[in-house]
């Protein structure tokens, strides 16, 4: 992910309108040209396969940081006083049993576990073993309905401008078996500067949509309503929704 | 001898895909030392490795642009590391922004303008590979075991070594070669190395990214590639300004060439 990055993004959209190139390519019929490519893209590639897995040697020492080191929202440090307790992930949305899991209900469930490699937008890449609770079995109980097409993860992070982080899936990446919503990392409860206490991990795609400090999935038909329509924090800024490339 | 009739040389898929190539290319590496800047450094590893960092391009103060090598540190203020930001100043950055797409940082940007040229070259390469396979071209084109004795006379005509060129036909046996690594081997190596730079390939197609030695690694050797193939480009821009440029420059554009030299044209006996 690449929250820390928010500053300096928003000051080079803004600055992108000024510059003749930025005009061209941002919402121009040039640049409408140019995404054609992430639809192709998804539909050769696509969410097949497994991410590689890896052993507990090849866990990196450093796991880079690229957000804030702790969500900015006042709710948040509330959550860390209570040590999480008064923490519940709401689920809801387009499903039959919408519901509000606490932290011990997501540890006693079927917890997963995986070793795989963090691939950032930004181009490095870190392996950290992760558990948790499949999304599969998250949206099993819910039960998306017919309509249902995309997950969408709202974290508690905003950036300058109080723009809410988010991140969304389609079902199909959803139910991968290593779609996980982790709530420990390399042995120990996820560190706050890494997510805690939920942290989406999609390791079939690229880091941003491993959204942290996940406070609610909503299951819906349609992302184009939400905030710059386009599926995510980073989306509305241009990069794919499709992160798999 | 010499033969003063031109020749139908390069059919009009050739032509095409040359030009679609030039701007590609030019996008290509714009674009993909924009994706660059934002981790500027290559590791010879699968995730991010400082021990087993090959090139890293930073800006240890303000004011100060250095490029580490194996190991070895080089101040380059100015042209890496500490360069113009694309608006109107300098900044902690590797590549300047005369040299990137779009000039200012944004990753955004650059991905979409490599990932749609990426294909526009694809497209490209596909289109010549099948259009001169369908026509029987290739054989004109492509390094073959009887080129490699005459590959160090053509040298020595070029170096002004030897006055004449060994015989040869519509493509001198130095082009061959270039043009049979770069078109086979360089062409395949940078797609491939940048595919495998994908988490959606690397869960398909694991033993591509574990080929090149996991994804850094792979960063390292797209990276190299498109080094290899910027060289091959400087050789080739050299060669077409001193063999008769308005010759070749006509050519690519009408498909209509003056042989010359030693030439063996097709069809006519040397």
């Amino acid at each position: 992910m690449k929250r820390g990055l928010f500053v300096a993004s928003a000051a080079s959209s803004a600055l992108a309108a000024c510059s003749p190139i930025g005009t061209a390519v941002n919402g121009g019929s040039f640049h409408r040209l140019l995404t054609i490519a992430e639809p192709l893209d998804y539909g050769l590639i696509g969410t097949h396969g497994l991410a590689q897995t890896y052993a507990e040697s090849a866990i990196s020492a450093d796991f880079p940081l690229n957000s804030l080191p702790t969500p900015s929202d006042s709710q948040y440090a509330g959550f860390v006083a209570s040590r999480f307790q008064s923490y519940r992930l709401v689920v809801d949305g387009s499903v039959d049993r919408p519901q509000a899991f606490s932290l011990d209900h997501l540890q006693t469930m079927v917890q997963a576990s995986e070793i795989t490699r963090h691939d950032c937008v930004d181009g490095w890449s870190a392996i950290a073993g992760w558990s948790g609770v499949r999304l599969s079995e998250i949206l099993a109980i819910v039960r998306p309905r017919s309509d249902a097409r995309y997950a969408v993860f709202y974290c508690m992070d905003r950036d300058q401008r109080s723009t809410q982080y988010y991140e969304s899936l389609d079902l199909r990446q959803a139910s991968h078996p290593q779609t996980l919503l982790a709530l420990r990392m390399n042995g120990a409860p996820i560190p706050i500067e890494h997510g805690a206490p939920v942290r989406l991990r999609v390791p079939t795609q690229l880091g941003y949509k491993s959204a942290k400090w996940v406070q609610r999935i909503e299951v819906v038909g349609t992302f184009t309503k939400l905030y710059g329509g386009n599926g995510g924090y980073w989306e509305d800024q241009g990069y794919e929704w499709y992160a798999g490339i | 001898m010499k033969i003063c009739r031109s020749i139908y040389k390069y059919a009009v898929a050739t032509r095409l895909s040359h030009w679609l190539w030039v701007v590609a290319f030019g996008v290509l590496v714009s674009s993909g030392l924009q994706i660059f800047n934002a981790t500027p450094h290559l590791d010879a590893s699968d995730a991010s490795d400082p021990a087993r960092r090959v090139v890293s391009i930073d800006s240890p103060v303000d004011g100060l642009g250095t490029t580490t090598l194996f190991g070895r540190t080089f101040t380059t203020t100015g042209w890496l590391g500490w360069t113009s930001d694309g608006l109107g100043s300098y900044a902690a950055r590797a590549f300047p922004s005369w040299i990137t797409i779009p000039a200012y940082q944004d990753l955004a940007d650059g991905r979409r303008w490599h990932f749609f040229f990426a294909w526009a070259a694809i497209a490209a390469w596909l289109t010549w590979l099948l259009s001169s396979a369908a026509k029987g071209n290739l054989k004109e084109l492509v390094l073959r075991p009887d080129d490699l004795p005459k590959i160090w006379p053509m040298q020595a005509y070029y170096l002004r070594l030897r006055k004449e060129p060994p015989p040869y036909g519509l493509y001198n046996p130095l082009q061959k070669a270039s043009y049979t690594t770069v078109l086979f081997a360089l062409a395949p190596l940078v797609v491939l190395t940048g595919i495998a730079l994908s988490p959606g390939i690397d869960a398909i197609a694991h033993p591509l990214t574990w080929i090149f030695g996991g994804r850094q690694f792979a960063r390292l050797w797209h990276f190299t590639g498109m080094l290899l193939l910027l060289g091959f480009w400087l050789v080739h821009t050299f060669q077409v300004a001193t063999q008769g440029v308005v010759n070749q420059l006509t050519s690519m554009i009408t498909g209509w060439y003056r042989p010359e030299g030693n030439q063996v044209v097709p069809g006519e006996s040397p």
